[in-house]
């Protein structure tokens, strides 16, 4: 039981406000109003094991009252439900603050009470509810404000036709798994018998029975279960393309009809347990492959759903609350402090703080002022803000990302094409041997010659070549996406995993690419740190200097008038009665009434001063400071044993001094992009893999020549970039855990295909000479290719701590005490 | 032996209703989630009288 201290239902110990008898009439505390009504209903509705059950506490419900009538709209209802012939509707929920199989538990039995909830199911692991409702009985408002009351946070989903196909195509290959299994636990029993039988003696009227029997529960299996290998092998031939399942469709057609024949004559061998035991372990195979393919499916399927379930839209006629599909672009919204961002758009006013975890991985907002872009999807954590739309749908950041996945899985690398290329030869070389063996078998002894056929086209089935490389590619990709890392070219995991040297842009790739105040220095004793920040930030505002977004971090002072700003020199304007300057020393010292002295500033240090009629008041050192990560992500590239470069446009001295921080690299100043590319080919005559990574936008022509390019982009400009690898991020840190999962899904992929050659050079030979029965090689071949699938499933486990991404701060370093 | 040829259909219709079920609980989604299922049994409790009737679930 809570103690009296703490909140009876979320248990905070935040200070009681309310106290409450229950209906069974023992007084308990509580936090605030929201817990208190939570709770009032849980036992009103007889709910109360709940608390008994839950394994964390919840989370309080805010108390605020929230219309949910938007959701009543036509539009609405029409967007996230789904109509059904009996006039019914569903609707899919994802439901935030749901932890434990309880809260699934409350939801579904709470629920329940409401009148016209025809179904509900709560899918605890993926925080899902199904519901299926009569909207003339329970308007959609109803459902949802239930659903909040209880102290959730119900967000609708789109009706997507794509999440349905996955799930059809997953019952479908279920059935057929279930068909197969059956069956062969059938079709085994007849056989043993039929093998006991024919070493012990057996009527041969049961005999038969027991094959007509095994033909009759073959016949499904063969024609149902078995059918996508038919499929295939069809439309391979219809192709002219020998695909692997033709020999698969070839030995269990084979070993039926033979079978069948054999059943029908009433002598003869009968080889149904094999044809079945084949169907069903290859299935199996096929079912865990599709399971990891469609996983990845998903997780792309969750970013998509990222959009808030409404918006405040602001129109000449005023506010109105609309669901994101309404919108187009140029609409002009506001994004509440909590809210996520309802498409790509451009902050018009306001200043907050936005968490782009789900786009990039990392974990701490980041800052957006008025001018800077947004990403839908990504959540703002500080201030209301107004924006203007720029992308929706098709044209958002979201759609983007999309579309660069589906890209790179559209790619194949060289080694899972090789494979192909390689599986066709092996098929027809397959094919050829099975002749062979049966001329042979022939003229030797015919009687055998057939189970050694069909012994040799099942056990050389080559699904460990052409399964498991496609296995192993999309756990990595996705092992790599949850990374922030996305590959667009399918070739690029190869190349990644093989470079020996990374070359690095300078400019806003191993720094931030913008000027961060580093430090304040008075120059006035009346002066202090937070007026002069704030002068500076009100008249900075009006700057479009890339040096005033320096201080877009800084709050304003209020009302500068007359401000104007001078090109290369700095901005002047009056705040109250005094005039200032900010810009470089000669220009505001021009502001004085009385001649001052140049402040001494050390060479080659980039900063610019503050002043008034007075005098000065004080400098701003700025400098574009290096990715917070930058040195770990360095020291870590050399433990993989990858040469780390630093080609730079930027001025020698600057270079090097950079290269000094990071533990002095080979780095190379005063290029140009020609240059660059040089750099790179005469890396490359030497025979070296280079690995380039850029901004991706300014440095286009040198990433297309490097053997594999990755882009560093904030996220904003994905539409543009070419790079094979886009790093979603603000941070390094992924780059060597990505070339490290590269490797192991390069080394998985060999350690598959090793496994292939070994098995079918030791198998090919046996099955050939007559050693194996068909149904040893049926357990053979499909052990190896579950073997192999499972070896991929390995990557989807996360790296090993050494090169995991840095939980170091990704954020520009604030500026130190003065 | 005789018995065999009872017991051998009888078998086959075992599976065939076994398939059937099958069919069945796949169709209406007790497949889709394996997961929640398994913790939600401990807490299904049918001593405690339930307000609404279980009946209006319809699969």
């Amino acid at each position: 039981m809570p103690s009296l201290e703490t909140c009876f239902h979320c248990g905070s110990g935040a200070a009681i406000s309310v106290r409450a008898f229950g209906v069974d009439g023992i007084e308990r505390s509580f936090c605030c109003g929201g817990c208190a009504a939570a709770t009032g209903l849980i036992f009103a509705q007889g709910l109360e094991r709940y608390y008994a059950f839950r394994t964390a506490s919840d989370q309080a419900p805010r108390y605020e009252q929230r219309s949910w009538s938007i959701y009543d709209r036509d539009r609405a209802l029409r967007s996230y439900t789904h109509v059904r012939e009996d006039g019914d509707r569903e609707l899919s929920l994802q439901i935030d603050g749901m932890h434990c199989a309880a809260c699934a538990w409350l939801l579904d039995n709470s629920l329940r009470q409401l009148e016209g909830i025809r179904d509900i199911q709560v899918n605890a692991g993926s925080a899902r509810a199904e519901i299926r409702f009569d909207p003339a009985q329970v308007p959609l408002s109803r459902v949802l404000h239930s659903i909040y009351t209880l102290g959730y946070e119900p967000r609708p989903l789109s009706f997507t036709p794509g999440a349905a196909t996955w799930l059809v195509e997953r019952r479908t290959a279920l059935k057929r798994l279930a068909v197969a299994g059956f069956g062969m636990m059938q079709v085994m029993t007849y056989a043993v018998s039929l093998y006991a039988g024919a070493l012990q003696g057996i009527a041969p009227e049961l005999e038969q029975l027991l094959r007509f029997v095994s033909l009759l529960v073959a016949t499904p299996v063969v024609l149902y279960a078995a059918q996508p290998f038919f499929i295939a092998a069809w439309r391979g031939l219809r192709e002219h393309t020998l695909v692997m399942d033709l020999p698969v469709a070839l030995s269990i057609a084979a070993a039926y009809l033979w079978s069948v024949w054999s059943t029908l004559r009433g002598h003869g061998a009968v080889y149904f347990d094999s044809a079945v035991m084949f169907t069903f372990f290859l299935l199996l195979g096929r079912f865990v492959e599709m399971s990891l393919r469609n996983g990845f499916g998903l997780q792309q399927d969750a970013i998509a759903r990222l959009l808030p379930e409404s918006i405040l839209r602001i129109t000449a006629a005023g506010e109105e609350r609309v669901i994101p599909d309404e919108l187009c672009a140029g609409d002009r919204v506001r994004i509440l402090p909590g809210e996520r961002v309802p498409a790509d758009g451009e902050i018009l006013c306001g200043r907050t703080e936005i968490d782009e975890s789900m786009l990039t991985g990392e974990s701490l907002p980041r800052a957006r002022a008025a001018g800077e872009n947004l990403i839908a999807g990504t959540l703002n954590l500080a201030n209301a803000v107004d924006m203007r739309i720029t992308g929706v749908g098709q044209d958002s950041t979201l759609a983007a990302v999309s579309r660069l996945l589906e890209r790179a899985r559209a790619s194949r690398p060289h080694i899972a094409e090789a494979a192909d290329a390689v599986a066709v030869w092996f098929v027809a070389g397959v094919l050829v041997l099975a002749l062979i063996a049966a001329l042979y078998w022939l003229h030797v002894d015919a009687a055998r010659a057939f189970p050694t056929v069909l012994a040799v086209l099942v056990v050389t089935c080559p699904c460990a070549l052409s399964l498991a490389t496609p296995a192993a590619l999309a756990a990595a990709t996705t092992q790599l996406s949850r990374m922030g890392l996305i590959v667009t070219r399918g070739r690029a995991l190869e190349t990644l995993a093989r470079a020996d040297c990374v070359v690095f842009d300078k400019t806003g790739t191993l720094t931030y690419g913008q000027p961060v105040l580093t430090e304040i220095r008075l120059l006035r004793a009346d002066a202090s740190r937070e007026r002069s920040l704030a002068i500076a930030a009100a008249l900075e505002r009006h700057s479009e200097h890339p040096i005033a977004r320096a201080f877009a971090k800084e709050s304003p002072a209020p009302s500068v008038s007359d401000s104007r700003s001078w090109s290369g020199l700095g901005v002047e304007g009056r705040i109250g009665e005094q005039r200032y300057r900010i810009g470089r020393a000669e220009f505001v010292r021009e502001l004085c009434a009385t001649p001052v002295a140049a402040p001494h500033i050390p060479e080659g240090r980039s900063s610019i001063l503050l002043g008034d009629t007075e005098g000065l008041l004080a400098e701003f050192v700025l400098c574009d400071a290096l990715r917070a990560d930058a040195g770990r992500a360095f020291e870590q590239l050399r433990r993989l044993g990858l040469e780390a470069l630093i080609a730079s446009g930027d001025r020698a001295a600057v270079v090097t001094s950079v290269a000094r921080q990071l533990d002095g690299p080979r780095s190379l100043g005063d290029l140009t992009a020609a240059d660059k590319l040089a750099y790179v080919h005469s890396l490359q005559a030497q025979r070296r893999i280079v690995a380039m990574v850029g901004d991706g936008v300014n440095d286009a022509p040198v990433l297309a020549g490097a053997d594999v390019s990755v882009a560093i982009g904030g996220g904003t400009d994905l539409a543009k970039v070419t790079a094979d690898i886009v790093m979603l991020g603000e941070a390094l840190a992924p780059l060597p855990a990505g070339i490290e999962t590269a490797r192991r899904c390069m080394r998985i992929i060999r350690q598959n295909l090793a496994w292939a050659v070994l098995y079918n050079a030791a198998a090919v030979p046996l099955a050939a000479s007559g050693w194996l029965q068909p149904w040893m090689a049926a357990i053979g071949m499909s052990a190896s290719s579950l073997l192999v699938t499972l070896n991929a499933l390995r990557l989807l486990r996360a790296p090993r701590p050494a090169a995991a991404a840095s939980d170091l701060p990704h954020h520009p370093p604030q500026v130190s005490p003065a | 032996m005789n018995i065999l040829y009872l017991l051998i259909p009888l078998g086959l219709v075992l599976v065939a209703i076994m398939v059937a079920a099958f069919f069945w609980a796949t169709k209406s989604g007790q497949f889709d989630d394996l997961e929640t299922p398994a913790v939600q049994i401990l807490l299904d409790d049918d001593s405690k009288p339930m307000r609404h009737d279980r009946k209006s679930r319809d699969a």
